[in-house]
């Protein structure tokens, strides 16, 4: 301990440093009716992390290669010592991270938290989402399965039906007329190094904004803490007399983070295959078609919408405007009242919306 | 109760936990890390006897390193490891020397692995084998 400290003093003589841990760490203070819904964001960090993690350590074994990339995968699960483990990790991770992430959004939705002053976090965290969508599509190619190789023809094939260019884009994503050893390249390309760093970076950016307009203050729970200033000149949210993020918030991030972890193993451990289905374990065969092809659960709802329209670029134009819709809800939404429950119009439009996509969703499950 | 006691027991706690954790996720890491023992390559090897003519070197995989079978001018046979003991290249067999060269830093090993000039501090190691129906068997 004592030579920790003495490290800890040597640095600090130089540049510091325990006035920046006292003000980012004991000093930072968080409005006092904060609530567990403020830990998602750390828990995605976490999950982000083992994202990472995992896919660092499966580039050790997996080769991009379409005739070697299923023998590799198969042989991560069944041969090296604990590859199961990683690969799974990975895998069930890819999903886990997911619905994290519609939890994050859904609860800064409801408590208003995309408000003015926060429309840019809103909207990083809107290109994170997108960001996400893409990372798990180009991953999903990967193994060479035959569920790879068809849900990534479906989903390529569905640029189709943009006017003009449609045709072209479908072979420019694919790197040719079909999906083949061409598309694995690219895709590996983007899904191990473009996307990653992408995202790093918004995360990057995202956090910053958080920093500089301050976290915001729920709009219910025990008393308020703040000043609600609504100016036109730059102002940080202060929450005086709010509880510290470390040690308090800090530990209830670390309480997050072990729910998640518990959630998450308990998939790994009991119901590996939960996200699996059976095509996930053929190889890739251009030539036969498996039936009913479906895309990972938190696609289904853009799978049905496709089915649904006999015109598909109706289909896919209703996505695109209730996708720019969200991405530009701030600036639609304007009014200052945060409180769930005083905004009947709004709780309506969103848990209306919700339940679509729950709906829309099962009823890809089933069809 | 006393407060400094209850601090160093959930103290204790807390770092037997964190070091649960570490060595659940340690280890497997560590396995999936470690070098794979190949076990094609872990048993013996055969070479028929009439690949290595008199003069001549056979280099082969032997036990997951590369070893090298000669046959002396007189007929005889011995084998080696093939590589070099200063730091660790692999030894040339040149025919009209009749010795090993090692390109890196100008080692040289006699037909019978000892250290003939350069820096390499020890003869190459030898492997035992055996000949019997025409063939010869490393290991
Ligand atoms: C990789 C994905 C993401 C990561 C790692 C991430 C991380 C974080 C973190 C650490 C925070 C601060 C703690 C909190 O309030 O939860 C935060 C806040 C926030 N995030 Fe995200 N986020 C991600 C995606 C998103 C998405 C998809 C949206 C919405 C479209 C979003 C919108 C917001 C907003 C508006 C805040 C401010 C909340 C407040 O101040 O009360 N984030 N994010
Ligand atoms: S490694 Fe062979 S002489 Fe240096």
């Amino acid at each position: 301990m004592r030579v920790l400290n003495k490290i800890v003093d040597w640095i600090d003589q130089r540049i510091g440093a325990r006035e920046i841990l006292k003000k980012e760490l004991t000093g930072y203070l968080l409005p006092r009716n904060i609530n567990a819904w403020y830990s998602l964001g750390s828990i995605l960090l976490f999950a982000f992390a083992l994202q990472v993690l995992s896919g660092i350590l499966l580039l050790i074994y997996y080769v991009p290669d379409a005739d070697k990339a299923f023998k590799s995968v198969s042989y991560i699960m069944n041969e090296v010592p604990y590859g199961w483990l990683i690969r799974m990790c990975h895998a069930v991770g890819s999903n886990m991270m997911v619905l994290a992430l519609l939890l994050h959004m859904l609860s800064v939705l409801f408590m208003g938290s995309y408000k003015r002053p926060r429309e840019l976090n809103w909207l990083t965290g809107f290109i994170l989402f997108s960001m996400i969508q893409g990372i798990s599509l180009t991953g999903y190619l990967l193994p060479w399965s035959q569920l790879s190789f068809w849900a990534t023809t479906v989903a390529t094939n569905s640029a189709n039906a943009i006017p003009v260019v449609g045709p072209y884009l479908v072979e420019f994503l694919r790197g040719g007329v079909l999906v083949g050893p061409p598309t694995l390249g690219r895709f590996f390309a983007l899904h191990v190094a473009v996307i990653p760093a992408g995202i790093a970076a918004l995360i990057g950016a995202h956090l910053f904004l958080l920093k500089r307009t301050g976290v915001s203050t729920p709009p219910f729970g025990k008393k308020n803490t703040e000043s609600q200033l609504q100016s036109d000149v730059y102002h940080h949210e202060d929450h005086p007399g709010g509880i510290p993020f470390f040690p308090d918030f800090a530990l209830e991030d670390l309480r997050g983070i072990a729910i998640y972890m518990a959630c998450f193993l308990a998939v790994l451990f009991f119901d590996p295959y939960l996200f699996f289905p059976k095509d996930a374990f053929i190889p890739a065969n251009a030539f036969v078609t498996p039936a009913h092809i479906k895309p990972e659960w938190y696609f289904l709802a853009n799978y049905q919408t496709l089915k649904i329209f006999p015109n598909e670029l109706i289909g896919l134009s209703l996505q695109g405007a209730a996708m720019t819709f969200l991405a530009l809800l701030p600036f639609v939404d304007r009014g200052r009242e945060r409180h769930p429950l005083k905004r009947p119009l709004f709780m309506a439009c969103s848990v209306g919306g919700l339940l679509l996509w729950i709906g829309l969703s099962i009823w890809g499950h089933f069809s | 109760m006393d407060n400094s006691g209850r601090r160093t027991f959930l103290g204790i706690c807390l770092a037997g936990l964190g070091a649960l954790t570490a060595a659940a996720v340690g280890w497997p890491l560590f396995r999936y890390l470690a070098p794979r023992t190949n076990k094609e390559s872990a048993g013996k090897v055969v070479i028929p006897e009439a690949e290595v003519k008199a003069g001549e070197a056979k280099f082969f995989e032997y036990a997951g390193s590369s070893a090298v079978l000669l046959r002396k001018q007189d007929g005889s046979l011995i084998a080696f490891s093939a590589i070099c003991t200063h730091l660790g290249c692999i030894v040339q067999w040149e025919k009209d020397k009749q010795d090993f060269l090692c390109p890196c830093h100008g080692g040289h090993y006699n037909s019978d692995g000892a250290v003939t000039a350069g820096p390499p501090p020890k003869p190459l190691p030898r492997i035992p084998f055996s000949v019997a129906g025409g063939n010869i068997t490393v290991g």
